[in-house]
């Protein structure tokens, strides 16, 4: 224990995060011992109050533990571990072993706010998640909670409306609409009743910023839909949630219920004219309900299946109603918003993107986990500054943004500054925020295959375009992976993919041919690889890759014999290795585990 | 006889959660999703009832039921492995963790061992993407999950497994 | 309100869709899932058409684009052709196994060189049948699955309760996919025996006109007029879509 003093009588809140990634790591048992032992030993000269908070962002370093008002930040914390925490309280000491220590540098950060994978970040959206217990609404209430609502009430719908006009904000599911403008449309229309409903269907896969605001600051969500209530005249709102959510969805409903007791949802909330009650659907398990005709669908009893909109929902929506849907996070940043003015949250971001936007920084990323910056920071520093760069000093290859619908962003590209404008340009898409990083050990015909196999089962195969164009591109692009490739194929993706594009009913089908063209556009040489040299550059296609181990390079440790499956590696100790490819099965064990690089791909 | 009881009491059971749902066709998704929670699948005779109840064609109801990905047709096993394959964990090797189960247990997604015991299906993003490769066994996560943790997790659940030779 | 389609003015009322209002003045837009009895579905894309609003250039699906102001169309240009092209090979590829379908690739210039999936698959998805089963009120089949598994059926598979052996679904079908097997006095349709009368034309037995009678009741006189038994009636169906695609 080192011997950095604290004062070890005042109260401490210890926080323990509870989101799905450190649950999974076991942070539950930590919760429990905690409360076990500070139950056990009331004797304690400590005054702690336990809480278990949502996602920190940081799952990869799961279970963590905070400590305030101390400003400690434990990582990957087991249950053995606490009884010698309260310990280190106790005696005011810190717990050295249990700190970030920067694997580089060899740097121990006391806190996490001083790593470089905050110390970039700004929190807007994410403000409360990881500092409050999401199940009590007093949490929220201490942190400026339901301030916002209240002032709005006391300012006129149009000009809470023109509040978030001026603000900039742009809908964070994808489209980047201008909100304002949204809701102005809606409260345009004259007809009643008019309905409020959040997207929490968040189906792209490798992003979770949405999950960790509905499972760590339910009522943020909430105020930002009941301010909306207020402006458009609204009477009954949705709250769409993802199947796989079971704590969001937890977390929501029981926010919900606090809500209507303080007064916040139901008649007459706060004593204004406006009555205002959510309901919470579950999802039924279809990444095509995100889009919002879909989803309008599916609450109301069908198939997710979209329509054309040439009229917009905000015209005729949720059982033809004029129909407000908005993104979770778009939600969470409505009470900011109105609580600090329009000005203030238009200073941060560009031109064309006002504010932050979160990010799943994943894939081949030392530091993975939720990130939420400015609009117009870089790609670089988001890989580089706060995600420290790719895994085990590989090569960078590409990053993905916008989920099955974006596109692949090669390395001269990595100084773009992020915004929904700029990532379009690109040939990709914000999306929802996933950003998945790619080494040098990922197939981007592969990739494109992934994702086109991914939306061959998440289309709701409503439309002609969309339901054959996607299997005619995945059989061409299996095709390619197996080595069966032809330089026409090429010709015949873009053909089919600008029919895509022009063609299919709802954005699922149009935006489907992005990770095929943008790899295309800017790694066509690892296309013409497989069709030409017959060859996976990656070593990912089974047919299409041999494996052999460089004998300048190799050491003879023997890590990739012991590791490979098929005992197709020979060599003795301190020796050169050998692979046998006729018993290699192409698993790639050898090249993931050489230290030394020394595994390459013929 | 005994079969004919558990028939009449699950029949009385889909009954108890139907009832709870006002006759609306917009609670059919509820419905379903209770049913499959209950019975680990969507027997048919709950869906002829959602039907009747919320006065909804049965061919809707069933357009539904096969639509949306939570719901199964035919029972699942006692313990549902759910894979991540969303893009994360597909990167990270999910591919190595489904190859293990069916090394393990001889099943593919989509299948149910012939005990009933297990089963596998692929999922797309637990929104867990940190600690890809992802596994869900029934509600438990398990998280950066490699072939050999998932012969524990199989074990852990009480399965048996074949231990293949060792190599070295 | 008055809208262009290629170049001929055109009244329209505020709601009606492209598709409708170009009918009704004799320009022709290709179409497969639409039929005048069901509304626009927005399915196939064949309709779709170049719309220009102010500046704005866009493509819409004509059967579902509700015409609220004064718009200049264009039903072909190379691009739309293009598309067209695209989706018939695409359909083509998926249900080969029908005479309409065949005529169409032909028509179409055997657009690029594909091998179809299922040499014997015939159903090209347009879900006239679903609607046409909803229409006389059985809903008996729907589509159900999704993405590029979607396929129409009763619940199933089974023989369906609510099926009252109308046939509507195999007489809107163009393709001729749904069959309607008979057997001495009976026949049978997705799976579900019925008793039966004779058809007018082949003299063959076929529907009863109680049926027949609550089929025309519900889907209106363009639909049915003679009695005809199912193979006549898709012969018959058959050549009058295909024929309105020749005509272009
Ligand atoms: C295939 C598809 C999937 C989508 N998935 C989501 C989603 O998961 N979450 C979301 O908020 N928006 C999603 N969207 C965008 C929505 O249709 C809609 O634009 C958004 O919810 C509007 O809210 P916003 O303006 O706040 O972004 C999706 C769109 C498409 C076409
Ligand atoms: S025959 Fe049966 S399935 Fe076909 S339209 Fe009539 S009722 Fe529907
Ligand atoms: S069976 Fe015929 S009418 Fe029904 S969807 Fe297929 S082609 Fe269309
Ligand atoms: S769940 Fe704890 S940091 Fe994400
Ligand atoms: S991709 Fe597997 S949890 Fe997100
Ligand atoms: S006729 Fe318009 S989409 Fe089929």
């Amino acid at each position: 224990m080192s011997q950095l003093s604290m004062n070890n009588t005042a109260a401490r809140t210890i926080l323990v995060c509870c989101g799905t990634g450190c649950q999974a790591n076991g942070s539950m048992a930590v919760y429990q011992a905690f409360r076990r032992e500070l139950a056990d030993s009331p004797g304690t000269q400590v005054h702690t109050y336990t809480k278990s908070t949502g996602c920190n962002g940081w799952c990869e370093k799961g279970p963590l533990v905070k400590i305030l008002p101390d400003e400690i930040t434990y990582c990957r914390v087991k249950s053995e571990d606490v009884p010698e925490i309260i310990a280190s309280l106790r005696y005011g000491t810190v717990m050295e072993r249990l700190l970030y220590r920067d694997p580089v540098t060899k740097q121990v950060y006391r806190s996490h706010r001083d790593t470089n994978f905050y110390k970039k970040q700004r929190k807007v959206a994410l403000r409360n998640i990881g500092e409050i217990d999401p199940a009590n609404i007093q949490d929220y209430l201490d942190r400026d909670g339901y301030n916002a609502l209240r002032k709005a009430l006391t300012m006129p719908p149009a000009q809470v409306i023109e509040e978030v006009l001026q603000s900039g904000l742009r809908g964070r599911g994808g489209g980047g609409f201008p909100t304002g403008l949204k809701w102005k449309a809606c409260a345009a229309v004259e007809r009643t009743p008019r309905y409020v409903i959040c997207n929490g269907d968040e189906g792209d896969p490798g992003a979770f910023m949405d999950r960790s605001i509905m499972e760590g600051d339910p009522h943020s969500v909430l105020e930002g839909m009941i301010i909306c209530a207020h402006a458009i005249g609204a009477s009954a709102g949705f709250i769409y949630v993802r199947d796989e959510y079971d704590l969001a969805v937890h977390h929501l409903s029981r926010a919900v219920e606090d809500a209507r007791k303080h007064g916040f949802l139901g008649k007459n909330i706060l004593g204004s004219d406006l009555s205002f009650d959510i309901e919470i659907v579950r999802g039924g398990g279809a990444f095509v309900c995100g889009e919002e005709t879909a989803l309008i669908a599916s609450i109301e009893g069908n198939p997710g299946e979209p329509r054309d909109k040439y009229i917009f929902p905000t015209e005729k929506g949720l059982w033809g109603q004029p129909t407000v849907i908005n993104n979770v996070e778009t939600w969470a940043n409505v009470p900011v918003i109105i609580n600090r003015g329009a000005a203030e949250f238009a200073s941060i971001g560009t031109t064309g993107s006002k504010g932050t936007k979160v990010f799943s920084l994943v894939g081949k990323v030392v530091n993975t986990g939720l990130v939420e910056v400015p609009m117009g920071t870089t790609l670089r520093e988001i890989i580089y500054d706060i995600g420290e760069g790719i895994q085990k000093g590989r090569k960078f290859k590409a990053v993905q943004t916008g989920g099955p619908s974006g596109g692949c962003i090669p390395e001269d590209l990595l100084d773009l500054e992020v915004d929904f404008d700029s990532l379009t340009a690109a040939g990709s898409m914000m999306g929802s925020g996933g950003l998945i990083v790619m080494d040098d050990r990922t197939c981007m015909v592969e990739v494109a295959r992934y994702y086109v196999n991914f939306l061959a089962g998440e289309s709701c195969g409503k439309c002609v375009p969309c339901r054959e164009g996607i299997s005619l591109l995945l059989e061409t692009l299996t095709r390619i992976c197996e080595g069966k490739g032809r330089l026409e194929d090429l010709d015949l993706l873009e053909s089919v993919s600008a029919t895509l594009q022009q063609a299919a009913l709802c954005a699922l089908g149009r935006t489907a041919p992005n990770p095929v063209l943008s790899t295309l556009k800017y790694f066509r040489d690892e296309y013409l690889a497989h069709i030409v040299d017959h060859r996976c550059p990656a070593g990912i296609c089974k047919e299409l890759t041999e494996f052999y181990i460089d004998p300048e390079l190799c050491t003879g440790c023997g890590r990739c014999r012991r590791k490979c499956p098929a005992n197709a590696v020979a060599g003795e100790k301190k020796q050169a290795h050998v692979i046998d490819p006729s018993r290699c099965i192409k698993c790639g064990e050898c090249i993931n585990n050489c230290n030394f690089q020394a595994v390459k791909v013929k | 006889m005994a079969g004919d009881i558990r028939q009449a009491a699950a029949l009385q059971e889909m009954e108890q959660i139907i009832a709870q749902y006002p006759a609306e066709r917009r609670y059919i998704l509820a419905i379903m999703q209770d049913l499959q929670k209950k019975f680990n699948y969507l027997p048919k005779e709950g869906l002829q009832m959602t039907a009747r109840h919320v006065n909804a064609p049965m061919s809707t109801v069933y357009s539904m039921a096969t639509f949306y990905k939570a719901f199964s047709l035919v029972p699942k096993g006692r313990v549902n492995f759910k894979v991540c394959d969303g893009t994360a964990c597909h990167i990270k090797g999910s591919q190595t963790i489904i190859n293990e189960i069916y090394q393990c247990l001889g099943i593919k997604p989509g299948e149910t061992t012939p005990d009933g015991e297990f089963s596998l299906e692929t999922v797309n993003c637990l929104g867990a993407c940190a600690i890809a490769p992802v596994l869900v066994a029934n509600q438990k996560v398990y998280a950066k999950v490699t072939p050999a943790a998932v012969r524990e997790i199989i074990k852990e659940h009480g399965g048996q497994i074949n231990e293949p030779a060792v190599n070295e | 309100m008055r809208i262009k389609i290629d170049g001929i003015e055109i009244d329209v009322t505020s709601g009606e869709t492209i598709l409708e209002a170009a009918r009704r003045a004799g320009i022709h837009i290709p179409t497969l899932c639409y039929h005048e009895a069901f509304g626009g579905q927005g399915i196939c894309r064949m309709c779709i058409v170049e719309v220009k609003e102010g500046n704005r250039t866009r493509l819409v699906a004509s059967c579902t684009y509700p015409v609220n102001g004064e718009i200049e169309v264009k039903t072909s240009t190379p691009e739309i052709e293009r598309i067209r092209r695209n989706i018939v090979m695409l359909l083509y590829r998926r249900a080969p196994n029908s005479e309409f379908m065949k005529r169409l690739y032909e028509e179409y210039g055997r657009p690029a060189d594909i091998t179809p999936a299922d040499p014997e698959e015939s159903c090209i998805m347009c879900r006239l049948c679903v609607r046409a089963c909803e229409k006389v009120g059985s809903h008996a089949i729907s589509a159900v699955l999704r993405g590029t598994e979607k396929r129409i059926s009763t619940p199933y598979d089974e023989p369906s309760p609510d099926c009252i052996g109308c046939c509507a679904c195999a007489q809107v079908c163009p393709t001729g996919t749904i069959k309607v097997s008979t057997m001495p006095g009976k026949y049978e349709i997705w799976n579900k025996a019925f008793e039966m009368d004779r058809c007018e034309s082949c003299g063959r037995p076929f529907v009863p006109p109680v049926i027949l009678e609550h089929v025309r009741s519900k889907l209106g006189p363009e639909f049915t007029e003679e009695h005809l038994c199912p193979d006549c009636r898709k012969k018959k169906t058959g050549k009058i879509m295909a024929d309105s695609h020749m005509s272009k």
